[in-house]
């Protein structure tokens, strides 16, 4: 509390002088922004067609989108490093970008170009053989910028000649491919009011589809198809529906209590109404797309506020959800909820796959797996969304569905996972899809507050116990039988992502700086590589003159206060 | 008794602007001149009259903004600011918090803490994530203040604020602040406080 004491004569004075002066002729006496676009030279970029977007999962050269291919799988479908050579992997460049902060971008490539973001929404188009930068996009960031995790970014969409990008300010930004130069830029939703983007958008049929942050803001969220030529709004899918109520769930979906009071919720109900206007379910991650059916598939984050559900009664529809719409339209077509009225933000992040699964009957049908930050693989039919099987815990969940309390309740896991944004990554050979895990004990404190609009709004705190150990795990999972195949721990928990490749590798990074290939059958770890921040970003792979690269981003996190940097490595065997 | 050394100054000022007629017929005073009538408290060269009055110079634009627009609409409640925050419109506060977020912050030459009360206060900050927030070097960004070289007393008394909800305009704040002991805030105050943090600055925002 400000205690300058003034008499109150001066007070009014100062009053009436504020009161006194036009700041608007001010404003215009500001100086032209510099342009955001620094460009050395055009890229030598060749426009990337829809058909090509589409046939990404067989192409060896390019990495066309932040999951690999539009069903997600994260595997890359060359084999030139393999098992057998991966030991001689060795930095080929490494391309320092302006910004040391969080760095979780997932490098876009075509042809000879790269594409990577930065945090503060930076873009870099630098050569994929050389590391040498061709330009470099700086956004015109707005003052409010609300992020609950880190100002982090998870990349571009590429599609034509145009690159797009979701801004912490809540724009959609396209860019022109070749030179840098911002072609149109769109609002999507109001910062004051918690909306936020650190998502990479997915391109598909001259449509971009992005989602929202702002889980922890009281936000309605959505997934939204913009004009990739105009910038204009398609669709829009509200992830949380006038009727939010549900069908008043009490275990989950592994089948646990969740101790839920329905009368109590059903009492509440009747004093509030329906919750939905500030119910949060942000989209963090990006959805997968069947083109055959026309569907998209994503998965909805935490209801708002996180810890709080006294004010919030129902299943929280459709928060903590696997959801599927129309790719045209928007329109719903069906949902599986994991947490009917979460109270410990164990949302749905990781982004849903599309891979071929074995049914209950052993038949192979079209499925749709997801890594709960609960931290077992969810395994889906993709026609009707419902549960075929779920895997084994890959973490601890010792006390699980334990309420939070005033005082605090430890529960495993902790708040960030289980599983947190990180992609899996699928090798469907093998049948295994690689989850990278965090082991963190916290406690979960509950406290009740009214909508605080678009200010932070968890309903308590999570806190990390002191001294308690903290580790993750790489673990790989048959989602056939739900079993876990193979399962290494590391020092640290994982925040990142992994890729698998067609030469039976699998490439994650972990906080500490090590950034490692394993055995995708054994799990044996093959090659390490010291990159001196943390490697949290996901991997990806491609082949430029016959020659095939791993690259990945080394800039530490935030969310896990890894150590920061600002270095984006590529690695070939020589 | 305080002492104002700025406060003859400030009231002849103000009261030259009474006294002088409409502003716009003289040509509207820049917004440096607008500062100046918050430099009354907050400092002609950033550093505040009292310590408990928080720097402004080089916060965050998006939080400076917010602050002002909630001083006016009640949500933080304040005698000095309100009445005072009453007069701006959005379009002033947006141009206030650019003309301060562009200020460079002031050494307050407030002492390192020692490693004692740092390692208690980053305990307590890794245990309920403010660096999430408020970043590695605690200079927040966008809507979310910078913490580090804050008057200590300004920044335990935000704290407390925070944990009692007195200071009612962020109620994640406050639940983290009420899951966290006296005795951590008094740590961080005392940390956050000495933290020196120019070699950070600007890394790419």
């Amino acid at each position: 509390m400000v205690r300058c004491k003034m008499a109150g004569a001066l007070v009014s004075a100062l009053v009436i002088g504020f009161a006194g002066v036009n700041l608007h002729q001010a404003l215009a006496q500001e100086e032209t922004p510099a342009a955001p676009t620094t460009k050395h030279k055009d890229a030598p970029v060749a426009s990337v067609s829809q058909e090509q977007l589409s046939g990404a999962a067989g192409d060896e050269n390019n990495f066309l989108h932040t999951n690999g291919n539009y069903e997600q799988t994260r595997y890359y479908p060359g084999k030139q490093i393999n098992t057998s050579n991966v030991g001689k992997l060795r930095p080929a460049w490494i391309f320092q970008t302006e910004v040391k902060e969080s760095l979780e971008t997932t490098p876009i490539v075509v042809g000879e170009v790269m594409y990577v973001t930065t945090s503060f929404n930076h873009v870099y188009a630098i050569n994929a053989k050389t590391g040498e930068a061709y330009w470099h996009y700086k956004h015109k960031m707005g003052p409010v910028t609300t992020y609950c995790c880190g100002p982090n970014n998870r990349g571009v969409a590429i599609h034509g000649d145009k690159v797009f990008m979701g801004t912490l300010d809540s724009k959609l930004v396209a860019l022109d491919a070749k030179t840098g130069s911002l072609i149109w830029q769109t609002d999507i939703a109001e910062p004051e009011l918690g909306y936020s983007e650190t998502m990479a958008p997915t391109a598909v049929d001259g449509k971009i589809l992005i989602g929202t942050n702002g889980g922890e803001y009281g936000i309605r969220g959505f997934v939204r198809a913009y004009d990739a030529e105009t910038g204009k709004l398609l669709w829009n899918f509200h992830t949380i529906p006038e009727d939010s109520t549900g069908v008043w769930a009490t275990h989950d979906a592994t089948g646990k209590d969740m101790h839920r009071d329905i009368e109590a919720e059903k009492a509440a109900l009747k004093k509030l109404g329906d919750p939905y206007k500030t119910l949060g379910g942000g989209v963090w991650q990006n959805p997968a797309v069947d083109l055959k059916s026309k569907r998209i598939f994503f998965v909805v984050g935490n209801p708002s506020p996180d810890l709080d559900g006294s004010i919030r009664p129902g299943d929280n529809l459709y928060t903590n959800s696997l959801v599927s719409v129309n790719l045209d339209t928007g329109e719903y077509v069906c949902h599986f909820q994991y947490i009917a009225h979460d109270v410990w933000d164990l949302d749905a992040v990781s982004p849903p796959i599309l891979v071929d699964v074995k049914n209950k009957d052993g038949k192979s049908v079209p499925g749709v797996i997801h890594a709960g930050k609960t931290g077992n693989v969810y395994v889906h039919n993709r026609d009707d969304c419902s549960l075929i099987r779920f895997s084994e815990a890959m973490v601890d969940q010792t006390g699980m569905w334990s309420l939070p309390t005033p005082e605090g309740t430890p529960m495993l896991p902790g708040a960030n996972g289980g599983v947190e944004w990180s992609p899996m990554a699928v090798n469907p050979e093998l049948g295994l899809t690689y989850a990278v895990n965090l082991h963190q004990p916290m406690t979960y404190h509950v406290e009740s507050s009214p909508y605080p609009g678009g200010k932070l709004w968890l309903g308590g705190a999570f806190k990390v116990i002191p001294g308690s150990e903290q580790f993750g795990n790489v673990t790989a999972v048959d989602y056939n039988t739900g079993k876990i195949a193979w399962q290494k721990k590391t020092p640290l928990p994982m925040m990142g992502g992994a890729l698998a490749t067609a030469g039976g590798l699998v490439f994650t990074g972990e906080g500490d700086g090590w950034f490692r290939a394993y055995d995708a059958k054994s799990g044996d770890v093959l090659w390490s590589f010291f990159a001196s921040a943390g490697v949290n970003a996901p991997p990806a792979s491609y082949n430029v003159d016959g020659k095939q690269y791993i690259v990945v981003g080394a800039g530490g996190n935030v969310q896990l206060d890894f150590k920061r940097g600002n270095n984006i490595i590529a690695f070939t065997v020589d | 008794m305080l002492q104002f050394p700025h406060f003859v100054h400030a009231a002849l000022f103000a009261a030259a602007l009474l006294t002088s007629g409409s502003a716009h017929a003289q040509g509207a005073p820049g917004i440096e001149e607008k500062a100046k009538l918050c430099a009354t408290c907050h400092g002609e060269h950033g550093i505040p009259i009292n310590k408990q009055t928080p720097v402004i110079w080089g916060q965050n634009e998006g939080y400076l903004y917010l602050q002002l627009r909630d001083f006016k609409s009640g949500s933080r409640k304040n005698d000095l600011m309100g009445p005072l925050a009453a007069t701006l419109e959005k379009d002033d506060m947006l141009a206030l918090a650019a003309y301060f977020a562009k200020q460079k912050w002031p050494n307050l030459q407030q002492p390192s803490a020692p490693d004692d009360v740092a390692a208690k206060a980053k305990t307590a900050a890794g245990s309920v994530g403010c660096p999430a927030c408020h970043l590695e070097h605690f200079q927040g960004d966008g809507s979310t203040a910078r913490l580090a070289g804050q008057w200590q007393d300004y920044l335990q008394a935000t704290m407390m604020a925070f944990r009692d909800k007195s200071r009612g305009n962020n109620p994640g704040m406050s639940d983290l602040m009420k899951a966290t002991s006296p005795e951590d805030i008094a740590a961080l105050s005392q940390y956050l406080a000495g933290l020196q943090i120019d070699a950070y600055l600007g890394q790419g925002r």
